[in-house]
């Protein structure tokens, strides 16, 4: 399993297309920076096949004033969680 | 686990440094090892030992050099990507011929060889970018 770090919102930067593109079957992506803005209701629709395995890092969420925003389908972690995610995935590959 | 980190944003110019100190900090805390920090691309003025942010922002140069100090992090700076950026340590700036230096220990000038190296070496190599 490999997690993908993704630091750029749909709505500025359509590298998320080649993101989604590289993602196998059971990978997990993780929004980062202005990333997490992908991950309010009004954008998460560009990450649906990705289903459960959408995570958004909190601290940049809290950053920006949208801590507790986040749609429901999105699993929200501190940088602890990002530090585990690294350790359950095989490797990174950081999206930018 | 062994971690390894590549930085290639320039300080204050985009998230990037800040989110891999903040990554450092958590996996040290978690009783990882940081084996090695490598700068590339914009992320070698990280190295500049002049940096003088003001007193209540954040000192990058500082915190990274924390790193080295407190847990052995090696700080290695591409050295193609440092020189054609006016980032000299004082061995390049003797053999271009420049007065003065900005890049000194605990940086080092070094081969992306090195990179490719600690891509091999640890568990988990992290990319940090603008």
């Amino acid at each position: 399993m490999i997690l993908h770090i993704l630091n750029r919102p749909p709505s500025t930067s359509l590298v998320y297309r080649e993101a989604l593109a590289a993602m196998g079957s059971t990978d997990r992506l993780l929004l980062i920076e202005d990333g997490v803005l992908g991950a309010l209701t009004s954008q998460v629709r560009h990450f649906q096949q990705v289903g459960d395995r959408l995570f958004a890092l909190r601290e940049d969420l809290v950053a920006r004033g949208l801590d507790g925003q986040c749609d429901a389908s999105v699993q929200v972690v501190d940088v602890d969680g990002f530090v585990t995610l690294t350790e359950e995935a095989d490797k990174t590959v950081s999206w930018f | 686990m062994r971690y390894g980190l590549l930085v290639k944003g320039a300080p204050y110019s985009s998230q990037a440094a800040h989110s891999a100190l903040r990554f450092a900090s958590a996996l040290l805390a978690r009783g990882h090892r940081l084996e090695r920090v490598f700068f590339y691309h914009d992320g070698v003025f990280n190295a500049a030992r002049l940096a003088a942010p003001p007193q209540d922002e954040p000192h990058l140069y500082d915190a990274w050099c924390a790193l080295n100090a407190k847990h052995g992090t090696q700080l290695q700076v591409c050295i193609a990507a440092a020189l054609r950026r006016g980032m000299l340590d004082a061995r390049e700036a003797d053999r271009h011929g420049k007065s003065g230096h900005c890049v000194e220990p605990p940086f080092e000038l070094t081969g992306l060889g090195q990179l490719i190296d600690l891509g091999q070496e640890v568990d988990r190599l992290v990319t940090f970018a603008p």
